[in-house]
């Protein structure tokens, strides 16, 4: 019994202080990151201001939502390290959320904005929805999901070279309208999924070891109670 | 007693991860922080930033000495790509020097200067200032006549600048340095 706590334990440190920020870090890392369509070179994209925004609104939604417990994981009764390993992943948290914004986010022009304004839109009116650690994992792979196809793949074969009808479509209805954005090798489209996947699974992984502690928690309670 | 030595083992444990996670993810994020600050374009470029970090860049002397006969045999062009290319990271005060040189030798005209190639030979002389540790940079060729990086750049900058005397018939007289 003690051999097992003794491997629940050390796992969970594993995640809590090396996996998880590790993989959020990558989201980090590959959430800016463009290859150029003539070059093939990298470019890196910082995240624009708005990404930052939008990763405040998530977090705070991660809050509500019993993704992230503030509560549980800082506080005064904790070891020092402990509280600074826990702040150092909301960090991480945090920049992984502004890259995956900007992963989706079309770089510039009029479509920058319309995205920008439906996310901040819609993770706005979910501020005020009753969520679970859960549902809000569903909706946000909904909208990364919904956001990936929309501009890796629609406008990506939009602003391609040989865009076909879709572009011939779009060009004559949308005549004067600045909907200026750059062109990137098709491989952007394939770190962009790579990218989301690794932050929604962060999620996932985040999201079960909150019911591992919680299960956990109960049984040890219950054992108490057993032997009072 | 033993219960307890494994439970202040498995504690230690806990708090060795901990430390080494911590230590590890920040140092990853100081990579991410640098990669992002120094936007290198290609792996060859990733590997050449983290050598200038490292302070073990050098300059591929090779490509440097058979840019130099180029440059002595007036092919400057060819001379620069190949300075170029043995100085990537363009973090060698020398050979940013002799890049610049080659922009002054290749734009001067006995009639007027090239003003592109001279506004790329300032350019380039600044970043061998900028990169000199010592307070003047000087380079002993005796194939060139001006040997300090200061005379060089106040020569590409009076070349772009327009006065009376570029009317003077007599400038055609002037000779190459």
């Amino acid at each position: 019994m003690r051999a097992l706590t003794d491997n629940r334990s050390r796992n969970r440190a594993l995640v809590d202080f090396v996996l998880l920020p590790f993989l959020f870090l990558t989201v980090a890392l590959l959430g800016g990151l463009r290859i150029g369509a003539e070059s093939r070179t990298f470019i890196f994209i910082a995240p624009p201001l708005v990404t930052l925004l939008l990763a405040v609104l998530s977090m705070l939604l991660f809050i509500r939502g019993g993704l992230l417990r503030l509560h549980q994981w800082v506080g005064s009764d904790l070891p020092p390290l402990t509280n600074v390993a826990h702040i150092w992943m909301f960090i991480t948290i945090f920049f992984a959320s502004a890259q995956a914004f900007n992963s989706v986010l079309p770089e510039r022009g009029l479509l920058h904005w319309l995205f920008s304004f439906f996310f901040l839109w819609t993770l706005w009116n979910n501020q005020f929805s009753s969520f679970d650690a859960r549902r809000l994992l569903r909706s946000l792979a909904i909208l990364f999901g919904t956001a990936f196809v929309l501009k890796h793949m629609l406008l990506a074969s939009l602003y391609s070279s040989d865009g076909g009808w879709l572009k011939r479509v779009a060009g004559t209805l949308l005549q004067g309208v600045a909907l200026d954005a750059p062109g990137f090798a098709p491989a952007t489209g394939y770190i962009a999924f790579f990218t989301l996947a690794l932050y929604v699974a962060g999620l996932i992984v985040l999201a079960f070891r909150h019911d591992s502690h919680d299960s956990a928690l109960a049984l040890s309670r219950s054992a108490i109670t057993k032997t009072e | 007693m033993v219960v307890r030595s494994r439970c202040i083992n498995a504690h230690l444990q806990s708090k060795i991860i901990q430390v080494g996670g911590l230590g590890f993810t920040i140092a990853y994020a100081a990579f991410i922080v640098w990669i992002y600050a120094t936007e290198p374009r290609t792996f060859k470029e990733v590997t050449t930033s983290a050598e200038v970090a490292a302070g073990t860049y050098q300059i591929n002397q090779e490509q440097f000495n058979s840019a130099l006969n180029l440059f002595r045999r007036e092919q400057f062009r060819a001379a620069r790509d190949e300075w170029q290319r043995a100085d990537p990271a363009q973090r060698d005060a020398r050979t940013q020097f002799y890049i610049a040189y080659s922009f002054y030798r290749e734009g001067w005209g006995r009639l007027y200067f090239d003003q592109e190639l001279f506004k790329q030979g300032v350019e380039a002389v600044k970043r061998a200032i900028a990169l000199s540790s010592a307070s003047t940079l000087t380079i002993d060729d005796p194939d060139l006549q001006m040997h300090t990086a200061a005379e060089l750049k106040t020569e590409l900058e009076q070349g772009l600048e327009s006065s009376w005397s570029d009317v003077n018939p007599l400038k055609v007289l002037r000779t190459r340095k």
